[in-house]
């Protein structure tokens, strides 16, 4: 039994479960009497929304591998770093483990996400009718992970820290650092906007479920 | 006992909840989602863990988080030290979201913690409940100190063979207050505060 097919919706910060009439519009706004924040059936223009950060994220993520994160000035000279050389210099220094935590943080999670978030919105749009329960648990896995990828940023950010020593070295962050952190950014906007009940909202696929269940 | 009915917001199904006083938590039946958690010790617990986080936070904002030296020179760090290179720098975005994810936040959640449970403990529910639970839940996601943790280690091993690096009080409340944060994320839950208000407004007309 769902929520929309018995005309409630819940909020979503309460949790109230509130009546709605469907004859209006879907979109209907209502407020909660409870928290008084306002309460939709669905997440207005959840899959638009979605969709412009994934593109916007696609585009950002390029800047970010190419561009420096941060540069290293010494008295000898200045050198810059990326992410994919910062993960080559833990390779070849030995401590893989650390290479391994930065490669996952900074170069597959992002991309993995916005494939999942691509693979989400055109089953969705599609009307797919398969692998709901899997669809959900990488739902709840890019909301999870998304967080995890400001690792690299933090490390920028503590080695200009800790690494200032004003006429011997110093470490700058580059404008890859910025590209890179508009991609995590938006990737996280991206799948809060998404609505995941939309995933089980196909009619049709409700209604065949229906049907396997009273055979 | 007692029962009620929540929709999953994860897919929409509509569960019956229903609370034997036993600890535990519900998982939706479709999805795995979990939809409440119970446990009755909840209040006191988390006036606990918020007290100690606000302790704990003044710490690390207070005393030194690291120092490296080279032969030669030491460089030494507060928890706000990057953010404040970053903004020198002109480095205003990265600044930004750093001062934001890491201070900001926690510390407006700290706050809000304490205030909410702080009065809950002593038996009053504040008219402001609401409004700290709504603005909880919109913060959730952006607070990253456990991310933050991983940075540290990250950068420190990534240092440790260009220098020495000294350890200062600040990091070790700073690991502790990570775990403190993450023992208050399990516990906590809004049904039975919001249960309460209802209660108090009923109460009250």
């Amino acid at each position: 039994m769902r929520a929309i097919d018995n005309n409630l919706i819940a909020c979503s910060v309460c949790h109230q479960l509130l009546k709605y009439s469907p004859k209006k519009d879907k979109n209907t706004i209502l407020c909660c009497p409870r928290c008084k924040s306002k309460v939709q059936s669905r997440r207005h223009n959840s899959i638009q929304q979605t969709w412009a950060l994934v593109i916007a994220s696609i585009i950002f993520i390029i800047p970010a591998n190419l561009l420096p994160m941060m540069h290293v000035d010494t008295f000898a000279g200045s050198q810059s770093d990326t992410i994919m050389s910062g993960v080559i210099y833990f390779i070849q220094s030995g401590s893989w483990p650390i290479a391994l935590v930065i490669f996952v943080a900074s170069i597959f999670v992002p991309v993995l996400k916005i494939i999942i978030l691509l693979y989400l919105l055109i089953s969705v749009q599609l009307g797919s009718c398969k692998r709901h329960r899997q669809r959900k648990r990488l739902y709840v896995l890019t909301e999870f992970i998304g967080r995890w990828s400001m690792v690299d940023i933090y490390v920028v950010a503590v080695m200009v820290a800790l690494v200032y020593f004003k006429g011997i070295s110093t470490i700058h962050a580059g404008t890859g650092a910025n590209y890179f952190l508009l991609v995590v950014i938006c990737t996280m906007v991206a799948a809060m906007r998404f609505d995941p009940r939309l995933i089980w909202d196909i009619k049709e696929c409700n209604m065949k479920n229906k049907e396997n269940n009273d055979k | 006992m007692k029962a009620d009915y929540v929709s999953c917001h994860e897919c929409d199904q509509i569960c019956k909840v229903s609370i034997n006083g036993a600890k535990g938590r519900l998982k939706c039946p479709i999805c795995d989602n979990i939809l409440y958690k119970h446990n009755e010790k909840m209040v006191e617990n988390m006036f606990a863990l918020s007290l100690s986080a606000f302790l704990l936070f003044i710490i690390v904002m207070v005393f030194p988080f690291m120092s490296f030296t080279i032969p030669g020179n030491t460089s030494d760090a507060t928890f706000t030290s990057s953010i404040i290179y970053l903004f020198s720098d002109e480095q205003w975005m990265m600044a930004t979201i750093i001062l934001i994810t890491t201070v900001i936040v926690p510390f407006t959640r700290i706050i809000l913690y304490l205030t909410l449970f702080g009065s809950l403990y002593f038996g009053k529910i504040p008219y402001y409940a609401g409004e700290s639970i709504k603005l909880l839940h919109k913060l959730m996601p952006w607070g990253m100190l456990d991310v933050f943790l991983i940075g540290i280690l990250v950068s420190v091993v990534k240092l440790v063979k260009m220098g020495t690096i000294h350890t200062g009080i600040s990091l070790w409340a700073f690991f502790i207050l990570v775990f403190v944060f993450s023992a208050m994320e399990i516990q906590f839950d809004a049904h039975p505060i919001w249960d309460k208000i209802d209660e108090h407004q009923k109460d009250k007309l």
